[in-house]
This record gives structure tokens, C-alpha cells and sequence, in this order.
């Protein structure tokens, strides 16, 4: 149901949205350069500053840049830190249920206790 | 009374120290390297360049008392507070697990923890800054909950040994705590 297939609606939106972001470009280029005493003379006097028609994208070239250093200290703060318990379980580990052992079957799929692990890993089989 | 040379995980040289003190005691003591020489000049060489470039520019000469003392005082923070000389674990069957951080100044800071509370002594990954590290941990027993862990204690954080030398520390706690399975619960 969700493939990524063109459709008629798919053409419309993409459509919509091509002649709105030329609209939009012709807007700001109209506000970035025609002269404020044109504007007036055409009645149109409550346009915001100039100055923004600059400081927008400078603004938004640099959130740009500290987005990245950002996303980068987001990632390093929501890691949990060495003495959480979070790096050995968490609440699906916690409320699992212990299945049956069942004879000639695999064994269910559980998340295995961090001892157990341990103790296969590290100690030798005697 | 064992020695071997192992290294951490930034690849410094690193020494474990294995001593049996009886059947059911063992101190297990990683040492990390000592504070170097080049490293120490190369640091005050930077601090007291730069102190001196100020002193050009401002013409001012209380900039370079200021950093003699800054480098003097940073010294003594560093070696006390920072610069860890030796992490040791002292493992006694029925009584507990010992902690001990000693730093370059001398100073030795001391944790205990009763066996009661004790559940188990493992290996642990986690991520660390920009890598995935194996350290060891203290697993602390939840009260309520006979299979829950209520607290993580990492060990030898700073010397931050690699797995090879982690599991020889772990194959060592591993058999005291063994022991309290089998011994009889005393009351």
C-alpha cells in the first residue's frame, strides 16, 4: 500500500508545491531589491525592513551550522553514562516472561541476563 | 605474588598485579604509567610561550608571575586530584569487595562494598565518548528484586585496561564469588 510509485495525487501536490516555492522566490526577490519609494507608490507600505531580506538567510545559513555541533552534543549527552543500569536492561528485559523449555526445540528468544553472558564468554568450558 | 604488562585502551602500557592472600582473598592492582617527563615540559614550555607573548603584547610583567603560579598550582591540582597512580580490587569471599584509587600525590580513596550486596562482577560494553569500551563493573543487588540490579559500579576507570587484561581480572573474581554458592550460608 505504501509504495513509492508516482500517482495523480503525488503529481498534483509536487505540482502545487513547484509553483508555490517560484511564487515565494519572485516575492522575496521583489521585497529584497525593488526600492522602498516604488513599494510606497504602489501602496504597499507595511512590508517588514530590507535588513531581513540579509539577516534571514545569514540567520538560518548559521543554525545550520551549530545544528550540526548540536546534534552532535544531543547524542552525546542521551548516551547513557557507564554506571546506568540502562546499559544492562530496561523495562522490556525486566517484564519479560520465561517460556517453556520445550524438547527439541529451539529455545524461545529472550534477552539473556548479562551474568550468563559473561560466563559464557570469559569462562572456559570445563 | 604475579606481574604483567598489559595495555589500556588508548594504548598506554598498563601493569596488573595478581596476589593471593589466602583461598578466598585475592587483591587484583592495575598500575598505569607514570607521569612523562616530555610531557609535563612540553605543557609548561606551551603555557609559559604563550605567558611570554602576552608579556610582549601588554608590556606587562605580572603576566608571566601569573603564569609561573598557574603552572605551579596546575601541577599540584593535576597530581592530586586527577593523575591516578594505581586502582587496586580486593576481593574477600565472605566479607566484601574493596575499591581503592591511589593518585600521584599519595592520596588513596577508598570504597567498600558489603558481599550482601553484591549480585556479580561482569564485563560490561557501553559507548564512551566516540568509541564502544569493555570495562568492569559491580553489579549491586536490588532489595525487592532477587534478579533486579539496583546500582552499576565501573571499576579502573581511569587505567581503563583492555579486554585481554579484563578477563583475567574476571576469571579471578569470578572464582571467589563462586565460592559463596557453594559454601553454606552462614546466618
Amino acid at each position: 500500500e505504501n509504495s513509492p510509485a508516482p500517482l495523480p495525487e503525488r503529481a498534483i501536490y509536487g505540482f502545487a508545491l513547484f509553483l508555490g516555492s517560484w511564487f515565494g522566490f519572485m516575492l522575496y526577490l521583489i521585497w529584497a531589491y525593488i526600492p522602498e519609494p516604488w513599494l510606497f507608490s504602489l501602496g504597499l507600505t507595511y512590508w517588514p525592513q530590507k535588513y531581513w531580506a540579509v539577516a534571514l538567510p545569514a540567520y538560518l545559513l548559521v543554525a545550520i551550522g551549530i545544528g550540526y555541533i548540536l546534534l552532535f552534543g544531543i547524542n552525546m549527552m542521551s548516551t547513557a553514562p557507564l554506571n546506568s543500569t540502562d546499559t544492562i536492561t530496561d523495562n522490556y528485559a525486566k517484564k519479560q516472561q520465561q517460556k517453556k523449555l520445550q524438547e527439541e526445540a529451539i529455545p524461545a528468544l529472550r534477552d539473556i541476563p548479562i551474568s550468563e553472558v559473561n560466563r559464557m564468554f570469559f569462562l572456559p568450558e570445563k | 605474588m604475579e606481574e604483567r604488562r598489559y595495555r589500556s585502551a588508548s594504548g598506554a602500557p598498563i601493569t596488573l598485579r595478581r596476589r593471593q592472600h589466602s583461598a578466598s582473598c585475592r587483591e587484583l592492582a592495575v598500575r598505569c604509567p607514570r607521569l612523562q617527563l616530555r610531557s609535563l615540559s612540553a605543557v609548561t614550555s606551551a603555557v609559559w610561550l604563550a605567558a611570554y607573548g602576552l608579556f610582549v603584547l601588554s608590556e606587562n610583567s605580572m603576566v608571566l608571575s601569573a603564569a609561573i603560579f598557574v603552572t605551579l598550582i596546575g601541577l599540584i591540582v593535576y597530581l592530586h586530584f586527577v593523575k591516578i597512580d594505581q586502582e587496586s580490587l580486593l576481593v574477600i569471599g565472605s566479607l566484601g569487595i574493596q575499591v581503592t584509587s591511589s593518585y600521584a600525590s599519595g592520596k588513596e580513596s577508598t570504597t567498600f562494598i558489603e558481599m550482601s550486596q553484591v549480585k556479580d562482577v561482569v564485563i560490561n560494553e557501553a559507548i564512551h565518548m566516540q568509541k564502544v569500551i569493555y570495562y568492569l563493573c559491580i553489579l549491586l543487588q536490588d532489595l525487592g528484586d532477587p534478579q533486579g540490579v539496583s546500582e552499576v559500579v565501573p571499576l579502573f576507570q581511569s587505567s581503563k585496561p583492555r579486554l585481554d587484561c579484563l578477563i583475567e581480572v574476571y576469571k579471578s573474581c569470578q572464582e571467589i564469588l563462586e565460592q559463596r554458592k557453594t559454601a553454606p550460608q552462614s546466618s
